[in-house]
């Protein structure tokens, strides 16, 4: 009866509940659409950092993290790829050896990040072979050559096909040596990543370090990038935990976490902004509902409806035009999510140079995730049922006889 | 000897005691028992919807008690006294009574749901209850298409829905032409006597006060007269 009611009363004034949620409509969409356009961002940017670096996750030697040492690295072993892998969720394991060494070219010398990998996987990943800018890409493991950040090369003032020698540490204190042809230059967005990182194949790098099949770390890449600290926990079990260690890309990376946790606080302003105008707007249609129904609501109370019931109706009338307008900003906003989704924006002009400088794609991608949507209706339903407790308590205080005769 | 419906001592209402007092109604004492068809008379400003209101338990008296079929509803919580008011009191007020987006079948059966009635029995005794009131036709008709008089022979069905004690109607003519007037009061009066159904209306329409059996009169807040007469 009291769902009935409600739903006729907000029909009695049809353009006045239109308006309220259209409103609601507007706001949910929108809501929606700046959500999946900065989670989608957020993601990509996240994506784009972590292929080059951590992973989403990392495996490495318990205490590596602590001292990034070469005698801190553990041996390739296949049957704890195998066990990786059991995840579904985990799409693709890439070993790396990192290690630190002096680089001379000529009278030049530097200190450089070596980062022994297997060309094809980060090809994979992060897409490392479209950063050449000049020269090739390594090809397989075994490729006695090198690819060079662009900025180290300048540094260094050395050219594709030009040698460069490595002195460095190796594994257990022995000397870590080697003489290796630049074969390409990278440019990479990050830019201390492009001054000082050598690329080597995984087998050189290794061969070079005396640690035949050892790795510093295997990082992980993720389909779902969400609940990451289950998943760590899940992969932490499935291994040995006196061995290894599972870290996520935010215990790596605390500063770009707490960048994004500050950059979305611009965002949660933008959205409060949004929501405190539709507050208004439904906040208004509630006070005229009590203030138009006042004579009615006082002869319903004065034939023996109790009060908590007609609070109970302004309520329902409220959650109604809400969910009105939550319905339709859903549907609407699936649509546009998705259609974004398979059509994401492609950056042109000097937005897409400014993206690639920084090593980020230069495509906006939208995040589909079922939680933007989820969380945009239940804020939009709690708020009118907040707003709604005003009539509500109105109804309380009403004394039956000047209701009747407002 | 006849069951006393409404018993009011000594009751007063005085508005604004702080500031400027109105004592719109002063001591007045009123007895009404099972069966009475009662005008409660006046000039405008005289205090009859405010006795009306008060025995209804719309209102509460500054001073005084009221006492329904032996209950004292002035000493009842608010929601108790809707409680009562649901289970003993039918109200028809002077126009826009009904709720507008209900028909008139759903408007009469609306205090039996809260009474929490079965459907069936509902509607059994709605659709009794709208043919007593000459409206079977218009069962499925919503308020606003509806007469005047169509709406408040549609109030006087709902407020016999609950079988009250009594029915109090606060002046419920005033905006009906004489046709639709003399409808209602024949209606009433016809429930009056074949049903034993106790009726107090406040109205300062000469036809109305015809009707009634008894006359109070209230001025300035007091009762000037009390009077029996034979209906004509």
């Amino acid at each position: 009866m009291l769902l009935k009611l409600a739903w006729l009363n907000i029909w009695r004034n049809k353009r006045r509940t239109i308006i309220t949620a259209t409103s609601v409509f507007f706001a949910v969409l929108l809501a929606i659409i700046f959500r999946s356009l900065t989670d989608g961002i957020y993601d990509n940017m996240i994506h784009n950092v972590v292929s080059y670096s951590s992973g989403y996750l990392q495996i490495h030697q318990k205490g590596y993290w602590d001292e990034q040492s070469i005698d801190n690295t553990f041996e390739e072993d296949e049957q704890l790829y195998q066990e990786l892998l059991k995840n579904p969720n985990v799409t693709h394991l890439i070993p790396r050896l990192q290690t630190f060494a002096l680089a001379s070219y000529a009278d030049k010398t530097k200190g450089v990040l070596i980062l022994g990998i297997d060309p094809t996987k980060e090809k994979v990943v992060n897409n490392l072979h479209e950063k050449i800018i000049d020269g090739q890409y390594i090809e397989n493991v075994n490729e006695n050559a090198v690819v060079l950040g662009e900025g180290l090369a300048s540094q260094l003032k050395l050219k594709v096909n030009d040698k460069l020698v490595f002195l460095g540490q190796g594994y257990h204190a022995s000397s870590a040596a080697g003489k290796y042809k630049v074969k390409g230059l990278v440019k990479l967005g990050a830019i201390e990543l492009n001054n000082n990182v050598v690329y080597m194949p995984l087998k050189q790098s290794q061969f070079m370090h005396g640690a035949e099949n050892r790795l510093s770390s295997i990082s992980v890449m993720l389909d779902k990038t969400k609940n990451l600290e289950k998943l760590k926990q899940s992969l932490q079990k499935s291994i040995d935990p006196d061995t290894y260690e599972v870290m996520t890309w935010k215990e790596m990376m605390p500063e770009m976490d707490q960048f994004i946790e500050a950059d979305s606080t611009g965002h949660y302003i933008i959205i409060g902004i949004l929501y405190f105008i539709i507050s208004f707007g439904l906040f208004g249609t509630l006070l005229m509902m009590i203030f138009e129904r006042k004579h009615e609501l006082g002869i319903l109370i004065a034939i023996g409806m109790k009060k908590r019931l007609l609070a109970t109706i302004l309520l329902l009338e409220s959650i109604l035009i809400s969910l009105i307008g939550c319905f339709v900003g859903i549907i609407a906003g699936i649509l546009v999510v998705k259609w974004f989704t398979i059509n994401p924006i492609h950056l042109t002009g000097e937005i897409k140079e400014v993206y690639e400088d920084y090593g980020i794609e230069s495509i906006i991608y939208f995040s589909s995730q079922e939680k933007i949507f989820i969380v945009q209706t239940l804020i939009v339903l709690v708020l009118s049922i907040l707003l709604a407790f005003y009539p509500g308590y109105k109804v309380m205080k009403l004394k039956p006889v000047e209701a009747i005769n407002s | 000897m006849a069951k006393t419906i409404i018993d009011a001592h000594n009751v007063s209402k005085t508005f604004n005691p702080k500031t400027v007092p109105v004592h719109a109604v002063q001591n007045v004492h009123l007895h009404i028992e099972e069966g009475e068809f009662i005008a409660l008379v006046g000039p405008s400003g005289s205090g009859k919807s405010t006795l009306l209101n008060m025995m209804g338990g719309l209102d509460e008296p500054t001073a005084g008690t009221v006492f329904i079929d032996g209950v004292e509803i002035t000493k009842l919580s608010e929601n108790k006294l809707i409680d009562f008011r649901l289970h003993n009191i039918g109200f028809v007020f002077q126009s826009f009574n009904l709720i507008p987006v209900l028909t008139a079948k759903e408007n009469v059966g609306f205090v039996l749901q809260l009474q929490h009635m079965s459907k069936k029995e509902r509607e059994k005794r709605v659709l009794n209850l709208l043919k007593e009131v000459g409206l079977e036709d218009k069962i499925n008709s919503k308020p606003g298409e509806l007469s005047g008089g169509q709406q408040q022979r549609v109030a006087v069905a709902r407020a016999l829905a609950s079988k009250p004690k009594i029915i109090l109607a606060d002046e419920p003519t005033a905006n009906l032409d004489s046709k639709a007037a003399a409808n209602l009061l024949d209606i009433m009066a016809k429930l009056n006597k074949e049903e034993k159904i106790t009726f107090l209306f406040s109205t300062h329409d000469q036809r109305v006060i015809k009707k009634a059996r008894r006359v109070i009169t209230l001025v300035d807040g007091k009762i000037d007269s009390d009077v029996e007469q034979s209906p004509t």
